[in-house]
């Protein structure tokens, strides 16, 4: 029998990796899988932080033979991968008018599609075993669909779609699906932002002040538990009070 | 118990227990429909689940379409696939 493992993508920063060091502190049976494409720093340093429950593994998550590539890795490792989180992902910002085709595709497909390859690439494992936990990352953009956006808020709120329908598929092998949404999260891209500006959105938010990576990786963390079993197809939304 | 009603026996397991229908083992016959009229009323979910329990339990690998078709019509069609499965 293969050992239970927990993949997440985008885990070299942000979000990703404050997820993948919550489940490594929180639960010392679980083995963690890093997926990142590019830029490895934080998730070497991860890595090495738990080198006996914690792996990186090069995953394009927008190609589904790296899925393949992947999960064979995994399969040679004897572990079955039980709890994906959909973290990886990007924004590129326009008005639609003047939005180039491919800041619109490159968006989709790494936000949306990924989410696709990724959950039909572990399905089957998960099936088999009888237990599966499909996190996906969405963003409260989908809610907001702010200007500037159209193709980040379209992916996001696709994601929260596919979410519901997967979540009705897979319901009765005991495999849950749930989206979650941040709002405003203390990562790099807000904190490389304009000062000035992030003052500002302070004030937008009811809590004053922007959520930090872990408040959102302590919400994965509980849906991926046991004890979550009954929680599926929902949308989590995590901003501080915003939507 | 023979071999082949032992098979047929771990087959109606799987329904029961993998695809939790609500049926007792007496009441499936082993020609009984899985699906469609007069059947046990599996869905396509089911199916699909039914193709990963298979495999898991019996390392038969189901992948083209065509062939489960002709494969889930009943516990029989299922068990006779898994005996040329092992005979080859």
């Amino acid at each position: 029998m293969s050992a239970h493992a927990i993949l997440i993508t985008g885990a070299n920063g942000g979000i990703g990796n404050a997820t993948a060091r919550y489940f490594l502190e929180h639960d010392e049976s679980c083995y963690v899988y890093l997926g990142i494409r590019s830029g490895r720093n934080e998730a070497d340093a991860l890595a090495a932080d738990f080198p006996e429950r914690c792996g990186v593994l090069s995953l394009d998550v927008t190609k589904a033979a790296e899925w393949e590539s992947s999960l064979a890795k995994v399969a040679a490792e004897d572990r079955v991968i039980t709890v994906l989180v959909n973290n990886a992902g990007h924004h590129d910002d326009h008005l639609m008018a003047n939005m180039p085709l491919e800041a619109f595709s490159s968006v989709i497909e790494s936000n949306l599609n990924s989410v696709f390859l990724g959950s039909q690439a572990v399905l089957r494992g998960m099936m088999g075993e009888r237990f599966g936990r499909i996190i996906n990352i969405s963003s409260l953009s989908a809610l907001l669909a702010p200007l500037g956006q159209t193709n980040y808020a379209a992916a996001k709120a696709g994601v929260i779609a596919m979410t519901g329908s997967l979540a009705k598929e897979v319901a009765r092998m005991s495999i849950t699906v749930n989206a979650i949404c941040p709002g405003y999260i203390e990562t790099s891209a807000i904190e490389t932002g304009d000062p000035e500006q992030a003052k500002a959105r302070k004030k937008t938010i009811p809590m004053r002040r922007f959520g930090k990576p872990r408040e959102v990786a302590a919400a994965v963390f509980f849906l991926a538990t046991k004890d979550a079993a009954y929680i599926t197809g929902a949308t989590l939304k995590i901003d501080g009070g915003i939507f | 118990m023979s071999e082949s009603s032992a098979l047929h026996e771990e087959i109606k397991e799987i329904l029961i227990d993998d695809l939790m229908l609500d049926v007792e083992m007496d009441e499936i016959g082993d020609e009984t429909p899985l699906m469609g009229p007069d059947s046990l009323g599996l869905d396509s979910v089911d199916a699909l689940q039914l193709v990963v329990a298979i495999e898991k339990k019996f390392g038969l690998k189901i992948s083209d379409p065509e062939a489960a078709k002709g494969i889930l019509r009943s516990v029989k069609t299922i068990a006779d696939a898994v005996r040329e499965s092992k005979s080859t």
